[in-house]
């Protein structure tokens, strides 16, 4: 192995340890369900708290905006990857699936105790093959899983079902058509569609959100990408006779450091991120100015083949953020082994500079606005040391870090209001001034026979000093994971990931800290492959084993899913 | 029971490992098709059959409280896969009557697809011995407006799906030029709640093989 793909390895690693592309997500953007290298609590396809144990500070990590994420969506203050319109590959696909647990002919002899319904997944779509550099792609899916303990709260406050399709008040339904152009020098597309999308709210309301039209295009021109959207949303609670309107244009600019860029010892890519608003009526969240211009600047620094200082500066009006770091290998390679060293550094006065700053919130005779932009600024280092060693067919590997972190977000509660079962916050986010310390430990051993099978092992922990009450979550402590992949005979593809996450802590969305019990979960996906045909045949068992729970205040139970798929690539 | 739950899925990982047989090109569709011109795959559809299938399906454990047995027909699918095994897909319809006291709609319209894979084990041919995946649909034989009630049966006036898994012998017993008949019996776990589902399926079966 090169050296310098030795360092990518490990940088790679130092990121996330667990790379568990082989389970199959039940939709795009929803890989977070199957990972357990840190702390992944779903509330819904729109919202779950996904952060990596050897990330470092508090926060999630679609909490914190990179320019890796600049095309994804912005839903409310997360950087999600679902709902995506980043058109497929050339394809034609069919997707349909269920929570397990309906009750069929168990019906009609079940007078007790009697469960609620399961609700099922859905996707179709294609985009043909490129005729003369030109194609056209369509797609319809929503996710009707984790909907149902909420759906008798949530359809009071909408005047339809809220969905493209069915009556189980899915979180997200998204259809959307388009044509698009692809030749050696342009890729572009124009797509449109309609949306419907609940957004989980920093008071843990679910916010209906109907976007018609949602309109979106692309360009990607030489070293230059171009990603612009317009989307007219329409808010509403019918409970309280309250509607209002957004228009919003947002998108990015992005100059990339190309492949000539690549060979010199500075390599810069920039770019802007912007949105502009315009509100109407009863809106739930503002932004400052109705708009936010994002310039942003990365700069990597490779003097050595050895060392390598990375860094991203963004800045406007209001914000500022700054994420770098400096890695370093060994200058004595030694085959088959790899040790990195590494700091890291995240700065800035938000996590996510592009969301909206404040949160209207009335409920029940109180009124607040909540300040989503907390005064001050949060620093966190991370000092981190890798190893990877490689004997024969097995490969041993481990990280340590030791991280700290001040002015971390929170939310200082002024209040909790009851509606329904359900609870509610009021009161603004802050920032805790005081440094929070933290400790991580993780070892994996990787181990194959010659390319017959594939199989990991991993384990981590993590300690934490400071003051817990006030982190958002307790993060779990601990975690033990187990994967192996074989693809039989070149064309059956089998899957599994068993895995252990320890208790994890909500302490500031309710009166009662949630403590999420750790549990076990097995994931499956077995596959028929004829990839002269190009078609693939695909189910996936997900969370198997583990008890049913809501991961997240006012989330839906997390339920053992079996999806499936059917896939033709042309 | 977890500790068991756990156990068996470990068992099952372990299980698949004596067919692992080549690389993990997880996402082999990047490949052009000249690079996989050697895989076990590409036998598949070399042959095709359809064909018809009527039986009766016996309901096992609680279930024989709630419904009694059921006819049903149905069309069939089978292709080879790799040399030693097929895969099949199966579609078919069954009025299933209910036998529980004190519900509303006397049967119930019930629609089962299967996608799974046999096994022409040599030891044992001609029988082959198969598993898959099957999705259930259900909805009772009911007029009444009304879409969903809480009692018993109440979730059955609105659409079900359930999913499950199941494992066959696949008996061929009469060849006749291009035509095949035999015998399905087929043993099928559905995922349901409060209980898990048990059906006993059996069928026989005319298959033309189209090449």
């Amino acid at each position: 192995m090169k050296f310098s793909s030795l360092l990518t390895t490990l940088s790679v690693a130092s990121l996330a340890v667990f790379a568990n592309a082989a389970i199959d997500p039940e939709m795009e953007g929803m890989e977070p369900v199957s990972r357990d290298d840190g702390t992944f609590l779903i509330g819904g396809p729109t919202y779950y708290f996904d952060r990596i144990l050897g990330a470092g500070g508090l926060h999630s990590e679609s909490e914190l905006w990179t320019p890796a994420k600049v095309n994804n969506r912005l839903l409310f203050n997360r950087m999600s990857v679902l709902p995506s319109w980043d058109p497929m590959e050339p394809s034609v696909w069919v997707k349909t699936g269920n929570e397990l647990g309906d009750m069929i002919y168990q019906d009609v002899i079940t007078e007790y105790d009697r469960p609620s319904n399961r609700t099922p997944i859905l996707e179709g779509g294609f985009r043909t093959p490129s005729f003369k550099g030109f194609w056209a792609t369509a797609r319809g899916f929503q996710d009707d899983h984790y909907s149902s303990r909420t759906s008798n709260y949530r359809h009071k406050m909408v005047s339809d079902e809220f969905a493209i399709f069915g009556e189980n008040y899915p979180m997200f339904s998204s259809i959307y058509g388009g044509l698009g152009f692809t030749n050696d020098f342009v890729n572009a597309y124009a797509l449109a569609g309609e949306e419907y999308l609940w957004e989980y709210a920093e008071s843990s309301r679910w916010i209906p959100v109907h976007m018609k039209p949602r309109v979106q295009g692309h360009v990607d021109f030489w070293n230059l990408a171009l990603n612009v959207a317009y989307e007219h949303a329409e808010y509403q609670d019918v409970r309280v006779k309250e509607s209002g309107e957004r228009d919003e244009v947002n998108g990015s600019v992005l100059y990339s450091c190309g492949a000539e860029c690549q060979k010199g010892i500075f390599q810069i890519s920039a770019g802007m991120a912007f949105r502009f608003v315009s509100d109407e009526g009863d809106v739930y969240t503002g932004l400052d100015n109705d708009r936010v211009l994002w310039p942003f600047m990365q700069l990597r620094v490779q003097p050595l083949r050895w060392l390598r200082a990375d860094v991203m500066f963004g800045m406007n009006d209001s914000d500022w953020l700054v994420q770098d770091s400096i890695e370093m290998g060994s200058p004595f390679p030694v085959k088959g082994m790899g040790v990195t060293v590494g700091v890291k550094n995240i700065s800035g006065t938000r996590l996510n500079p592009l969301a909206d700053d404040v949160e209207y919130f009335t409920m029940k005779g109180v009124s607040d606005d909540i300040d989503l932009a907390p005064d001050g600024q949060m620093n966190l280092v991370q000092a981190y040391l890798a190893f990877a060693d490689t004997v024969a067919s097995v490969s041993l590997g481990g990280r340590a870090t030791f991280w700290a972190e001040h002015g971390a977000e929170t939310f200082d509660v002024d209040g909790f209001v009851e509606d329904g079962d359900f609870e509610f916050r009021y009161g603004d986010v802050a920032r805790i001034n005081s440094w929070i310390k933290g400790i991580t430990g993780e070892l994996w051993i990787d181990a194959w026979l010659e390319d017959m099978f594939k199989f990991r092992a991993l384990a981590g922990f993590e300690r934490i000093d400071g003051p817990m009450e006030r982190f958002e979550v307790s993060p779990a402590e601990y975690f033990v994971a187990f994967t192996g992949d074989w693809l039989i005979r070149k064309s059956f593809r089998v899957s599994h990931s068993l895995r252990f996450r320890s208790d994890a802590q909500w302490n500031l969305r309710g009166h009662d800290p949630l403590v999420v019990k750790g549990d076990w979960y097995w994931d499956a996906t077995f596959e028929q492959q004829f990839p002269r045909l190009g078609l693939y045949l695909t189910g996936t068992l997900i969370h198997v084993l583990a008890d049913e729970v809501v991961q997240v205040p006012n989330g839906d139970y997390d339920r053992i899913r079996f999806v499936c798929t059917v896939k033709k690539t042309f | 029971m977890k500790l068991k739950l756990i156990l068996s899925a470990a068992v099952l990982c372990l299980a698949t490992m004596p067919f692992a047989q080549d690389s993990l090109a997880v996402k082999p569709e990047a490949k052009p098709a000249d690079v996989v011109m050697a895989n076990p795959a590409d036998s598949a559809f070399s042959k095709v059959y359809v064909s018809i299938e009527g039986g009766e399906m016996y309901p096992f454990g609680d279930l024989q409280d709630a419904v009694e047995n059921a006819f049903y027909g149905g069309v069939g699918l089978r292709y080879s896969y790799w040399d030693d095994f097929d895969g099949f897909v199966h579609f078919n319809y069954a009025y299933v009557k209910v036998r529980a006291e004190g519900i509303p709609f006397p049967g119930v319209h019930q629609f089962v697809g299967r996608l799974g894979l046999d096994w022409h084990w040599k030891q044992l041919r001609p029988l082959a011995v198969g598993a898959g995946f099957t999705c259930n649909w259900t909805r009772a034989d009911s007029d009444d407006d009304v879409d969903y009630y809480s009692g018993r049966g109440g979730m059955l006036l609105d659409n079900e799906t359930e999913f499950g898994w199941f494992a066959r012998v696949n008996m061929p017993f009469l060849y006749f030029k291009d035509f095949t008949a035999g015998l399905n019996v087929l043993w099928e776990e559905l995922w349901t709640l409060p209980e898990r589902s048990n059906m006993l399926t059996v069928g026989f079966y005319i298959e033309r093989r189209v090449w």
